[in-house]
Order: C-alpha cells, then structure tokens, then sequence
C-alpha cells in the first residue's frame, strides 16, 4: 500500500512537470512515434495499479466470467424462447395433451431430445421452462429481502422490547428446519403458483432480518450517524438516509447467492409436486421423468439446466461477495 | 479452570432453561399448523355407517367441537404424557412416538458415516484451496465444490441410480442376495423382529464385548498402578488428570460393555426385538445376509449426500482461512522458521475453525432429521421419507410428532455449537 502512495504522488509530480519536460524533450517529440521510455514505464505501472484497484478487474475472476456467461446462456433461452423453438407454449403445458407423440420417445428430427411425460417435446419445455424457473427464483427472494430489510432495519435501530419481540420471533423460526416447513404448509395453501412462492419467501424472511440487524448495528457505530445525530437530524431521517444505504450493500451482495439458493428451493418444491403442474418447470420435468429408466435421458436434461442456473448465480454470487464485500478480506 | 467450568455447567443449566418456553412456543405453533391441516372426520365416520345423531355424539367425544384453548390444553397434557397420537396412514396403528424410535436408528444409519467423513475430507480441500488462492488447484477445487452445492440432491442421487442401475453394478443377481432388507417401501415394516431370529449364539458380538471388558479393566488397573506408586521428582508437575483420565475411561467401558451384555443375554433373548440399527441387528444375530445386503444398499445413498455435504464446509473453510491468514502472527510463525504445514494446520486453521464448526454442527443436526431428498430418491425408509410421505396422504398426527421431535433435535444442536465455541476458541465467555 505504502508503494501505491508514492507512485500516486510521483503521478501527480509527472503532471505538473509535464510542461517542463515537453520542452525539455521538444527534439524527440517531434520525431515521430517517440517517447521517453521512463515516463511510458512509469505511466503503464500506475495504470496497472489503478486497474488492480477498480471494482471491475477485481470482479473479473475466471470463476465469475463462467458464472456470467452461465447466466447469459439461461437468460438468452428465456428472452428468445418463440425464436428458439417451434412448438409454442401452449403445446408444451398441461391442459393439452398431444396427439401425435407418444411419452417418453426417443430423439427423433422432430423432437431432437425426445418426449416426456404426456409426449411433450423435452427441449420446447426445457426453453420455455427458462422464462417461468428464473422468474420464480426471483418473486421469493425480493419478499424475503425486502422483508428483512424492514424487519432487520427496524429492529436493529428502535431496540429495547420493539428488538427483543423481533427477535424472538426470528429465533422460533430459526428452530424449525425450514424445507420441511415449506413442505408442510404448501399443501394446505392450494396449488396457486404465486401462493407457494409468496409463502416460500415469507418463511425465508428471519435469515435475512438476522443478517440485516447484524449489518445496521454496525452501521449505527460510525462516525457519521454520531455526527448526524448531533446536528440534530430526526430519528426517521437518520434511518433512512444515513443508516438504511449504507447498509445495504451487504444485502445487495448477497442477492444472487439467495437467487441460487431459491431457484434449488424451488426446483426441489417442484420436483416433489407441490407446484402448480399447469407451469412449464424444470423441477416439475424432474418429478414426471425420474421413475422411467428407460429414457432417464428425459430427467438428465432438466436437471443439468437447473445445474448451469444455480452455479451461474453462485459464482456470480461469490464473485460480487469476494469483489465488493468490505467485511472479508480476500 | 475450574471457575470457568462451573460457569459452564450454570451456562448450559440455564439454556436449557430457556429451552422450554421456545418448546412451548414450538407446540403451540405445531398445533396451529395441524388446526389448519385437520379435516373434517365426518365423512370418513359417515361412510363407515353411522347415523346423524351417533355422528354428532362421537364428534362429541372426540371433542371436535371443543373450544380452541381447552383443545390446546388437551393436545399439551397429552404431549408431555407420552402420547403423541396415532398415526393412520403412514404406519397404519402405529403410535407416533413408536414410529420415530423405529424410523430414527435408520436415519442414524445413513447418516453417521457422511457426518464423520465429510468435515474432514472438506476441511482438507478447502485448506488447499486456501493455500494455492487463485491458482489451478484452487480453481478446481471451489468449481467442484459448487458443483456440489449446484445440482440439485436429487438430480445426482437420480443420475447415480441411473448410472448404476444401467452399468449393472449395483445388481443383485451378481451378489446372489435375497432382497430382505431392500430400500423400497413395500418392506417398511420389516425388523430384525419379524423375522425369527436364531437364538444369540457365541458370535462377533460378545467377543468383542468381552475384549472391552478385559481393555476397561487394564485401563483402571494401570490408573489405579500409576496413582499408588507415583513419586514426584523436583520440578515434576503432577499431572493428575492424566491418571484420572485412566480410570473414568476404564470404568465408562467397563460399565457400558457389563451393560451391554446384560443386553445381549437377556433383553435380546426375551424380547427378541432389534435395536432398530439394521447393521447393528445383523451383527448381534450374526446373520452375514442381512448385514451384506444393509451395507451395499447404503453405499450409494452415503456416496451421494457425502459429495453433497462437502461443498458448503469446503467454501466455508476456505473463506475464513483466507481471512487468518494475512494475519500477522502467521506472518511471525513463519519469520520464526515454523514448518509450513505447520503455520496452516495449527497457526492458521485453528483459528479459523471458528465459524467452520458452527457449519459442520447445523449440518449434522440437519442430517440427522434426515436428508428428506436423498431419502425420497432412494426410497430409504428414515425419518425425512415419513415426513414427506404422511404430508402427502394428510398423516397430520405424524407431520406434528415428527415436526416437534426436529425443532427438540435443533434445540440441542444450537446448545451445543454455543458450548463447543468456548472449547475451540477459550476467548469466548458466557455469562
């Protein structure tokens, strides 16, 4: 660190003297494609500092292009789904059952990785399947974030009885073990799509209220809250515009790892039959194909799918964790 | 030392304390989850021919109608006398905490080799990883932790059933063994107990009981030796624990394996009815098919979640042994000419252990609920495949017995993680 200072001070010197040695060096400026190979040396070692110190090279680890490119590739399948498939949705889902495919054939021109369950083409369900399993990882993580933002903030700013009530109930629900939880209540609520994922990510808010409280509390210790609060800034203005953004960095961080982590949740839900089977799901492809060993081809793909999802967001995940998180020194 | 220890003992005494209001919150949520479960009985007692009025005074009696607390009191007084209700259709006529004490060693089973093995295997790896930071190794190693942690359980449990299943490995017509104790369902109910079992005979068991016995008695009478005849030198401390240490090991193992063979002899022989641990059943009935037919049916299951369980504690590791290592009293054991190996095995993963140990612990109380999809892929009869499977046929008593016995379960893992924080890092104190 220590030598980074001095080659930014020998920076600045270099501007200032930049004049000085233009006219010193008048002779060889004005051969062409000449310079002076100390100033080029010097100028390419402090951009290679500045460079190692901006976000974005940090960022750009080989572990995270490959979660980035991941990404893309299921993203790409989920914008482009009519382009890239011939059978539409509507032939792929549940309440039409097909009448010139037979379930479970093999690969044939027509359908290049075969049928599944009912004589749906696997590939048309895989690529239409992209739009509905991302959009489905994402609606729990936002309530359960959001949720925990509030409760989090709330509890961590207000204390004494307002904390200790939140945080008790955060501690029940820190007791039970949360899948089989999910898998319990699910059930009961009914088979609507949104139901089971708002239900999903109302049982995943204490995780992050936890984390949140732990974050503000924190935050609260700076200087600059201390300096607000003597200024005499109100308590909701503190909160809000001092408290609240600078810490929720930490939350933001980690909202791929949770996407990841959802989109398991989820895919797993689903591969038990707890979703509505009416959406075209790779968890739900999973559960109709995983009995036929004859054509376990039909549960292999999905699957693999599910898997390049989750590791794109994990790495990408841990990538912006490793990149921007100030608490771990990697 | 002893100070600490007695603050120790107040500590955990007043956790457990504490327990017991969570554990009534615990109930009466459980009880609010089965109010909303519950259907209506009356139309299965319609169906079974009953008139209007017999209708009415059964539901009655069953106390149906009751008010919401006087049920809640009801089903409490129940709870902690022992009767956890029936269960219906899972384990038809069973009661719910017959059935745990059934389902639980099976659990127990499958999980006890991955509980053991895969800490230390992750551990190791995300040592490495650690130490080659951003190299070839390193990258290798996080990329085939998160292929782990990517795929879904269930997927790789279904692609190596896939795999071994067309290989023709995993066949039993090879291995010539009659399919008793097999993994699916249609078996369920099966113990050692419905089979007839031979009478114990002088088998592996009692050998090995025996040779506890005679280790337990050298063991004290070394501790017993060593305290007599012990003079202490100028300048020697006297290490007593070491010598009591002896004796309490010797006397443990010498009352367990006495224990054990009052067991063996008699309980065994009157009751003929197993432990519930299919492996431990085998043994004691010395019946080698069952005994081969347990293990090669576990050696997939326990392949599969031992991979699965690898990549957290990987990840884990490696982040907080990142976080020690920059630290400067490594720096300072290397500076003194400490052994590399050394500077990371002692110096630097000790002191990351820290928050590796909480994730080793909430992954075994995990385990031991039964890792629910290994189970249901692999139709393995334990705790998380009931679970999953009275859920779906509205078994509600068994959802509630086994729902409460895994929030006691997790209960006692978080005592016990806030208890090994002061064994691994003595800086922690509680008050």
């Amino acid at each position: 660190m220590i030598q980074v200072k001095e080659i930014e001070i020998e920076d600045n010197q270099v501007k200032q003297n930049r004049k000085a040695l233009a006219i010193k060096y008048l002779k060889f400026i004005l051969i062409p494609g000449w310079r002076d190979p100390d100033i080029t040396a010097r100028e390419f070692e402090i951009e290679r500092i500045k460079s190692k110190r901006r976000l974005f090279r940090r960022f750009l680890t080989p572990l995270t292009i490959i979660g980035m490119l991941l990404i893309i590739f299921c993203v790409v399948l989920a914008v482009f789904a009519p382009w890239l498939t011939k059978i539409p949705l509507q032939e792929v889902t549940l309440p039409f059952y097909p009448s010139d495919t037979l379930p479970f054939e093999p690969p044939s021109p027509e359908h290049p990785l075969g049928t599944t369950f009912y004589g749906y083409d696997i590939l048309a369900r895989i690529i239409w399947g992209a739009r509905t399993t991302l959009s489905m990882a994402l609606v729990p993580v936002i309530i359960a974030q959001v949720g925990g933002l509030i409760f989090g903030t709330i509890s961590a700013y207000f204390g004494g009885w307002v904390d200790s009530l939140i945080m008790r109930i955060v501690d029940l629900m820190y007791v039970f073990p949360m899948m089989i939880l999910v898998i319990v209540i699910a059930p009961m609520l009914g088979t609507d799509l949104f139901t089971t994922l708002t239900l999903y990510g109302l049982l995943f808010i204490p995780f992050y209220t936890r984390f949140m409280r732990s974050t503000v509390l924190q935050v609260k210790q700076m200087v600059y809250v201390q300096a607000a609060k003597t200024g005499g800034a109100k308590k909701f203005k503190i909160m809000f515009n001092h408290v609240v953004p600078n810490a929720l960095s930490p939350m933001i961080i980690r909202f791929f790892g949770g996407i990841a982590r959802t989109l398991l949740g989820i895919a797993s839900l689903a591969w038990l039959g707890l979703v509505d089977q009416t959406v075209a799901n790779w968890g739900t492809d999973i559960n109709w194909a995983q009995e036929q060993f004859t054509a376990f081809m039909a549960a292999v793909y999905p699957g693999l799918f599910i898997g390049i999802a989750t590791i794109g967001f994990m790495l990408l995940g841990d990538g912006m964790r490793d990149a921007l998180d100030p608490r771990l020194h990697i | 030392m002893a100070r600490k220890q007695t603050n120790m003992i107040k500590y955990i005494i007043k956790r457990i304390l504490f327990m017991i209001p969570m554990l009534m919150a615990v109930l009466i949520v459980t009880f609010l989850l089965s109010q909303m479960m519950m259907a209506d009985p009356s139309m299965s007692l319609l169906n079974i021919g009953m008139d209007e009025i017999a209708l009415q005074r059964e539901l009655d009696r069953l106390g149906f109608r009751d008010p919401i607390h006087i049920k809640l009191w009801k089903y409490l007084v129940n709870f902690f006398s022992g009767d956890w209700g029936v269960s219906y259709v899972a384990m038809p006529g069973t009661p719910v905490l017959d059935m745990i004490g059934k389902i639980w060693p099976k659990t127990i089973e499958l999980v006890i080799f991955p509980i053991i093995i895969a800490p230390i295997i992750a551990i190791k790896l995300g040592v490495t990883s650690a130490k080659h930071k951003n190299k070839n190794k390193d990258i290798i190693i996080r990329f085939a932790a998160i292929l782990g942690a990517g795929f879904p359980v269930f997927f790789i449990a279904k692609v190596l059933q896939m795999l071994f299943f067309n290989l023709r490995i995993y066949t039993f017509e090879e291995i010539n063994l009659p399919l008793m104790y097999s993994n699916s369902p249609g078996y369920m109910g099966y113990t050692s107990a419905d089979i007839i079992p031979p009478p114990p005979e002088f088998s592996l068991s009692y050998l090995s009981v025996l040779l506890f016995l005679i280790i337990s008695i050298f063991l004290v009478y070394k501790g017993a030796v060593s305290l007599k005849r012990k003079k202490l030198n100028y300048g020697e401390i006297d290490n007593k624990s070491k010598r009591t240490k002896y004796i309490i090991l010797g006397g443990i193992i010498m009352v367990t394996s006495s224990l054990l063979l009052i067991f063996l002899t008699n309980v065994l022989y009157t009751f003929s009815y197993g432990t519930g641990f299919r492996i431990i059943d085998a043994l004691l009935y010395n019946d080698q098919h069952h005994l081969w037919d347990t293990a090669i049916h576990l050696v997939i299951p326990v392949i599969c979640m031992v991979f699965v369980s690898l990549a957290p504690i990987t990840r884990q590791t490696r982040s907080s042994m990142l976080d020690v290592i920059d630290q400067d009293y490594i720096r300072t054991a290397r500076a003194k000419g400490v052994e590399e190996k050394t500077v990371l095995n002692k110096h630097a993963l000790r002191n990351s252990l820290l928050p590796t140990s909480t994730l080793i612990i909430g992954n075994t109380t995990a385990a031991l609920l039964g890792s629910l999809f290994i189970e249901i892929s692999f139709n393995y009869t334990g705790l998380g495949y009931y679970m999953v499977r009275s859920v779906f046929m509205g078994d509600y008593f068994v959802i509630q017995g086994i729902l409460v016995f895994s929030t006691i379960i997790i209960l006692f893992g978080t005592l016990l993680t806030d208890v090994m924080y002061t064994i691994i890092d003595p800086r922690v104190t509680y008050k």
